[in-house]
């Protein structure tokens, strides 16, 4: 076996077999020193293993960025009670796509991570909630889900360690809200997607009224390594409190757009120039959109100062989300990135909390009237006061994930947003 | 109930601004203030149906936890301290309310709901009369018969979820749904609806989104008087309150009673109003002449009925007050039997709904039983098959009858009596016309008296406004028997 | 109304869902994607016939298929294409991409052709940024477009 066939692990944690053609295969994946981990994990007392994940900081990377040990930690630990581990591979963030990515190449490392996080669990049952639009991924993994079984990895008493686990791959069917871990179990519980009210947590009164828990794919799929290598290897990257490694998808006005996974607080400028050599055709950087769409964009000078790290983006007033970074460069219109934000929460929101059902059309059509050239000067203070009034007043975040951009492009880019009102005005 | 179930609860101390509360464990939080007169506007929240947390509307602070949270969404715990009456849940309240106003038509002048609307109670209290919403509004279906008399009209609807939840939880029929996301979200019929209990649905929109077809466009809502009263139309004893004034009665809706009804009632109850403002009330006693009832002195009924041999059959939906004067006045009367209403349908629906319409028979059968009568039927019909010309057999009319067939059976059967005097809280319909007279009674809602349930239960009617000469019950008009 | 029923293939494929959930709810979205894969879309002839096969009212089925983008409760056609018109997608020409397809083809938004071959999707973001404009043939991806390039892919398809 060549040196290239082997998993590198010194680099990269999440990506650590992306160099490896065909990885995709059971056998291939295996040769590189996958699912390693899992058997020796079978040998381990389960709460050592969730002791681990929660040592190495590991925080979800769905967007909350909340400690996956400490979630885990909410958990029941009757192992003969019905509980379920969901993987929330629903990747709908606008800009996000490193799930995606992660999973066409290596579905095994989700499949792996799963099932040693399972163990640790001591959850009988597992769906991957995957997105609709995923098809073809959907059936990579599925592809990956039965050669797992036919190597006797899934399915009952696995490899004689007297641990159950069944794993399912779930279509989703094109809805952004099923990205929220309470929508993502209405839907998998043949509902509309709609989010649950909290409390109960999911990891008290989840799925089907039973203890879960939601996992980030990539959440899932850094187990393994951080279980090979310790949880002290894995807090060598990144910052105190956001250790480890992280996908960034970036996409927007940059020479090389993809998905690279660089340890947290890397500054979001080296991101840009270093990895994504530069913003494109040697224009200016106008503003950078960090963490998906919801996250409040960053003007260049701030975008030039801030770490990639959950902390200091929060600092300088967004979030690091989902790690989607969308790059404008100088002919980009803000407006513009405003319209299309608003247009995408409008027909997303669910529709059961009024502040969302409402406000998302509400500041849609704010906007479609300004840019009519019936807008008023006055209609931006509107705006951020409809958009203020939807924050923390619903069930779940879209509705905050709504107001966040549009108070942000205010803050940051009133004057355009000005202009633009009183342009439109002359040109009807 | 289980000896557990009967220990009395814990009680639980808290604060709601500035009032304490003190309320039995588990009590829903915003139920407990609710219970104790505090207002807090809300539209999802409904005791009676499982918590959505959607409106928004009843937002709280409570110290110690760092996010405001819907008090719906919560159970009150020892010592909490809450408060809905910071700026920033006012503010927020306001703003929510606006957000529900958003969308919806201002067709308050033609809507039924104005007078009872959630929307207008709280925008008289919370709203921003200058409106900032000078976008246009999402359109969506008006008049729509959605069956079972309920009409709907989903640009009035604010997706509160009540009606959904009532179809999926209480009568299990699943007709209404909410489909389309988003500001598209409305409420969608399969086919229609098809259950019992239909006009709750009316009772517990909270806008004028879903209104009943019987009372649409009858009354405005502040020219209505309710009396509380209970229901005659079966067993059940539902506790009600009919709305009425001096035009007429217009309509019923339960009032919660844990112990009977709960928060609901059953279509058929709604309808126990129809007879009580009918225009052909009887005024007093008539006589059966040319083929027509015409008013006649007393003194001509005390004339025919000297010489006969005096029989009774009763209803078993009087009062017990009534028995009792009944018995009273006529004790020495032997032959007094009793009439019971047929059962029909299923013994029991699983909410409500009960066979048995005779709504007081227990009080009924423990008069009879006192006063040494028998209120079998065998005993009726055995009355019935020896009744000859020498007999005036008076007959108090059931106020509602459900099985027309075996009524008219039962009045086929009458006739072998020579005379025939029927007591009726009716009007003059055709089916009287084999009684030579007539006499008026009141109505259940035309009396003060107490009726008992299935369960053993006394509750009560209570007198309102009156449509009829019907100040004397059936003990009442003993008069003319000395 | 023609009633509608799983084929044999789809038969057996509906029963193996069935044992994938803990409840027969659970597998609603699961056996509603296959009674799309059969018949193009979710008539209320398919509807009636998953409520009776799975016990679920109509008018939940209905509340769900009206909430996801990729379930239709209308006819669609041979090829379903979904245009990105989100962020990235949108800055590179994606709105642009998605109207002159439906001006080209002379089609409306979620309205099948005529000839019952195209069937054109606005769509929010398909989560394929690095490739924008992008947009999915029958759920394969496709990026880097052009309305040309586009519209080369759309013409030669069945």
């Amino acid at each position: 076996m060549s040196i290239a066939n082997k998993a590198d692990y010194q680099n990269f944690t999440l990506l650590s077999y992306h160099h490896i053609p065909s990885v995709h295969h059971l056998e291939i994946f295996e040769e590189a020193g996958g699912y390693e981990m899992m058997k020796k994990c079978f040998t381990l007392d389960p709460e050592k293993i969730k002791e681990e994940v929660k040592n190495s900081g590991l925080r979800g990377r769905g967007g909350a960025g909340f400690p996956t040990g400490v979630k885990w930690g909410f958990f029941s630990k009757d192992r003969n009670q019905r509980k379920y581990l969901l993987c929330n591979a629903d990747e709908s963030e606008p800009g996000t796509f490193k799930d995606r990515y992660l999973l066409e190449i290596n579905p095994h490392i989700l499949v792996e991570g799963m099932i040693i996080s399972a163990f640790a669990l001591g959850t009988q049952r597992g769906y991957i909630y995957i997105r609709g639009e995923f098809y073809e991924q959907a059936m990579i993994l599925e592809k990956a889900v039965k050669d797992a079984y036919k190597r006797g990895y899934l399915g009952k008493n696995i490899l004689g360690s007297g641990f159950d686990f069944e794993l399912v791959v779930h279509r989703g069917a094109g809805a952004y809200i099923c990205g929220e871990e309470t929508g993502l179990i209405s839907s998998l519980e043949g509902q509309k997607g709609r989010p649950k009210l909290k409390p109960p947590f999911p990891a008290i009164k989840g799925y089907r009224g039973l203890p879960t828990i939601v996992n980030n794919v990539e959440t899932l799929a850094a187990v393994p390594w951080i279980m090979r290598c310790g949880a002290a290897a894995y807090k060598k990257w990144g910052t105190e409190k956001s250790p480890g490694t992280k996908l960034f998808s970036i996409s927007g006005d940059v020479n090389r757009p993809g998905v690279f996974e660089l340890p947290l607080g890397i500054p979001l400028i080296e991101v840009i120039e270093k990895h994504c050599e530069g913003v494109r055709e040697g224009n200016k950087l106008k503003a950078v959109i960090p963490g998906g769409s919801s996250a409040p964009i960053f003007t260049a000078e701030i975008a030039k100062e801030v770490r990639m790290d959950y902390e200091d983006i929060a600092q300088k007033g967004s979030m690091l989300g989902s790690g989607a970074i969308i790059v404008l460069d100088e002919t980009r219109s803000i407006p513009d990135i405003l319209k299309w934000t608003l247009e995408f929460y409008h027909h997303e929101s669910c529709g059961q909390c009024t502040p969302c059902r409402e406000g998302t059309g509400w500041m849609e059509k704010i906007f479609k009237r300004a840019e009519q050239g019936e807008g008023k000067l006055s209609d931006i203070e509107l705006l951020d006061k409809v958009a203020f009034n939807m924050r923390g007043r619903t069930i779940c975040a879209l509705s905050d994930a709504a107001a966040m951009p549009t108070q942000g492009i205010i803050k940051a880019f009133r004057g355009e947003l000005e202009s633009y009102i009183k342009i439109q005005m002359k040109n009807r | 109930m289980s000896e557990v179930e009967k220990l009395p609860k814990k009680m639980i101390k808290l604060k709601w601004n500035d009032k304490d509360l003190e309320v039995p464990e588990g009590t829903n939080l915003l139920g407990a203030a609710l219970n104790n007169g505090i207002k807090v506007a809300h539209y999802c929240y409904h005791p009676g149906l499982a918590v959505a947390g959607v409106c928004r509307m009843c937002m709280v602070e409570q110290q110690g936890v760092p996010r405001p949270f819907p008090a719906c969404n919560a159970v009150v715990a020892e010592g909490i301290q809450v408060r809905n009456d910071t700026k920033q849940i006012k503010d927020a309240v306001e703003w929510t309310l606006q957000f529900h106003l958003l969308n919806h038509p201002l067709d308050c002048p033609i809507c039924d709901q104005a007078g009872e609307c959630g929307l207008q109670d709280y925008y008289m209290k919370h709203g921003q009369y200058d409106s900032a919403m000078i976008d246009k509004k999402v359109h969506k279906k008006k008049v729509q018969d959605i069956g079972c008399d309920v009409v709907l009209d989903a640009e009035r609807c604010i997706l509160c979820a009540r009606c959904t939840r009532f179809v999926d939880d209480v009568t299990k029929t699943h007709e209404l749904g909410i489909v389309n996301r988003g500001d598209h979200a409305e409420i969608s019929v399969q086919k229609e609806l098809h259950n019992d209990y239909a006009q709750n649905l009316v009772d517990i929109c909270p806008v004028g989104a879903l209104t009943s077809k019987d009372f649409r466009f009858k009354q405005r809502v502040w020219f209505l008087e309710d009396v509380e009263s209970t229901c005659i139309g079966c067993e059940t004893g539902c506790s009600v309150k009919i709305s009425q004034n001096k035009s007429g009665a217009y309509r019923v809706r339960p009032i919660v009673d844990s112990e009977v009804n709960g928060f609901w009632m059953c279509d058929d109850g709604r309808k126990i109003y129809k007879h009580l403002s009918t225009p052909g009330r009887l005024v007093g006693p008539m006589v059966f002449k040319n083929s027509m009832f015409l008013p006649v002195a007393e003194s001509e009924i005390k004339e025919k009925i000297k010489s006969k041999n005096i029989k009774f059959i009763l209803s078993a939906g009087l009062s017990n007050e009534e028995y009792q004067s009944f018995f009273k006045e006529f004790k020495n009367i032997k032959n007094i039997t009793l009439y019971q209403l047929p059962k029909t349908g299923a013994e029991f629906d699983g909410i409500l709904k009960r066979a048995d319409k005779n709504c007081n028979l227990r009080g009924a059968q423990k008069a009879f039983k006192l006063a040494g009568a028998d209120s079998s039927e065998e005993a009726m019909k055995k009355m019935l098959d020896t009744l000859t010309s020498q007999d005036a057999l008076f007959v108090v009319m059931p106020e509602i009858v459900y099985d027309h067939d075996n009524y008219a059976s039962f009045l086929s059967k009458i006739k072998k009596a020579g005379l025939r005097v029927a007591l009726t809280t009716d009007d003059m319909r055709s089916e009287f016309s084999d009684f030579h007279f007539l006499l008026p009674v009141p109505t259940f809602l035309e009396k003060e008296g107490h009726i008992i349930n299935y369960q053993n239960k006394e509750r009560k009617l209570n007198k309102g406004r009156s449509y009829g000469a019907s100040d004397r019950n059936v003990g009442d008009w003993a008069h003319l028997f000395h | 109304m023609k009633k509608f029923e799983f084929n044999t293939a789809n038969k057996k494929k509906y029963q193996e869902l069935l044992t994938h959930y803990d409840d027969i709810q659970s597998a609603l979205m699961p056996v509603l994607h296959l009674a799309q894969e059969q018949h193009s879309w979710l008539s209320p002839e398919v509807v009636a016939h998953i409520s009776e096969l799975m016990g679920i009212p109509e008018i939940k089925i209905n509340e769900v298929i009206s909430f996801y983008d990729m379930f239709y409760d209308h006819p669609t056609a041979r090829n379903v294409v979904q245009v990105c018109t989100n962020i990235t997608c949108s800055m590179f020409g994606g709105r642009e991409i998605h109207k002159g397809i439906l001006d080209h083809f002379q089609l409306h938004n979620m309205r099948p052709s005529q000839d019952g071959k195209l069937y054109i999707q606005k769509m929010e973001c398909l989560g394929a940024c690095e490739m924008a404009p992008c947009m999915r043939i029958n759920n394969i991806y496709e990026g880097h477009l052009t309305l040309k390039t586009a519209v080369q892919k759309l013409e030669v398809l069945p």
